[in-house]
């Protein structure tokens, strides 16, 4: 998360004065990235390698060190971007970078999203029986991807940009209500996808030994792979604003320069 | 002169995303409203209910018997569900999923055959609990057959 904070502390310039300015943040985020690499592919050794069959599942329970921890990067993602958007609607804290990182993170939050459901319905297949089910779980996540790439979607119809940016931050918080809902629906109805194997409200691990060490370094990886990909997201969109900016300021010189001659 | 069927492509294509979004929405709603929020009747209530259920189609929960997997042709399993200590016996065509075994609960879809208290199924699904555990092959297994 150090380099997303270091990208939000940077002071406003111009494009060249930003790439050159940002080296810490540059740095930060180059060190996110390779700790995300190396997370994800000592994850992968342990998962595959290290970690012994379960009893019920055999090799098929590997997919729990990947599964879980998208899950809950994409939770983690739309908590940050309903955050950003909040700071973003508050008058006092408004600022075009809140909508920026509000931007990255939901982004950043369906990629995930869309990984969980991919992931799950390749696990489904040879333990449940089945690739898709209509079960409470599946169906709020699958209605979280669409909710959210609405949001997406709404980010890019055209107009003000003040009045985009509030527009978008007020349907950010809506789509997040489906967040605790996903959570939740295993314990509120019945369904066939198990409740989660790391219980944050009853602070449970059902799961022990190498298989609950590598299901942790899984959800540190994934969260670091989050931090990094939202970080290089919330850089290029800052860019591009910086971009637009600069190009408006030259067009209008240009246009007034026009009017002199 | 060019920015203005640009303009008008890309607000179709928007809208065009948006009535998308919007369909897959309401078509979520919907799922989530009838199927989705009583995925299953368990065994129990499914005899409790037989009646009123007739020949219709559902899903049912149990656990599966030990003991009771029988296999009576090709692709026809016959086992015995349970569910708060109510059992029914259920004929299903079709090749089990890989995780099928005795002591765990299934969901059955199907429904039953006449006016009989036998289940025809035509899909099994799993069910799985949070709980991982590691197989060696030295663990002890407990008087039912469960490990821990």
């Amino acid at each position: 998360m150090t380099a997303v904070a270091e990208a939000l502390s940077q002071p406003e310039g111009s494009i060249s004065a930003l790439s050159e300015t940002s080296g810490r943040a540059a740095l930060a985020l180059r060190v996110t990235g390779t700790l995300a690499v190396v997370g994800v592919v000592a994850t992968a050794w342990l998962g595959l390698f290290v970690t012994p069959n379960d009893v019920n599942m055999g090799d098929l329970v590997r997919l729990l060190y990947i599964h879980p921890p998208m899950a809950w990067v994409a939770f983690v993602a739309y908590g940050i971007a309903s955050l950003s958007s909040l700071l973003y609607l508050w008058p006092r804290t408004r600022h075009p970078r809140f909508d920026r990182m509000a931007g990255a993170s939901a982004e950043t939050g369906v990629v995930f999203t869309g990984l969980t459901l991919v992931t799950g319905s390749i696990w489904g297949r040879p333990t449940w029986g089945v690739w898709w089910t209509w079960d409470p779980l599946l169906t709020t996540t699958a209605l979280l991807f669409v909710l959210y790439l609405g949001y997406l979607a709404l980010r890019r119809v055209p107009g003000d940009s003040e009045a985009v940016a509030k527009r978008a931050a007020v349907a950010s918080l809506v789509a997040f209500v489906d967040v605790p809902i996903v959570y939740f629906s295993v314990s509120w109805w019945r369904s066939l996808h198990q409740a989660p194997t790391v219980d944050l409200t009853g602070r449970h691990l059902y799961v022990h030994g190498s298989m609950a060490w590598t299901l942790l370094l899984g959800f540190v990886s994934f969260t670091l792979v989050y931090a990094w990909l939202v970080g290089h997201r919330y850089r290029l969109s800052t860019l591009r604003q910086r971009e637009a900016d600069e190009c408006l300021t030259a067009a209008v010189a240009e246009r007034q320069q026009e009017g002199q001659s | 002169m060019t920015a203005r069927p640009v303009a008008q492509a890309s607000a179709k294509r928007l809208w065009a995303a948006g009535v998308i979004i919007v369909a897959a929405l309401g078509f979520l709603m919907f799922k989530g409203l009838t199927s989705a929020i009583t995925f299953f009747k368990t065994a129990n209530e499914a005899m409790a209910a037989r009646a009123q259920l007739g020949n219709s189609d559902f899903q049912m929960e149990g656990t599966v018997v030990r003991g009771s997997v029988h296999h009576v042709g090709t692709d026809v399993y016959r086992f015995t569900v349970e569910s708060s200590g109510v059992k029914v016996d259920v004929e299903n065509t079709g090749e089990p999923p890989q995780m099928f075994r005795p002591g765990l609960p299934v969901v059955v879809v199907g429904h039953f055959v006449g006016s009989s208290d036998l289940f025809a199924s035509d899909e099994i699904m799993v069910k799985h609990s949070q709980s991982y555990i590691a197989a060696h092959p030295g663990r002890v297994r407990a008087a039912d057959g469960s490990t821990r």
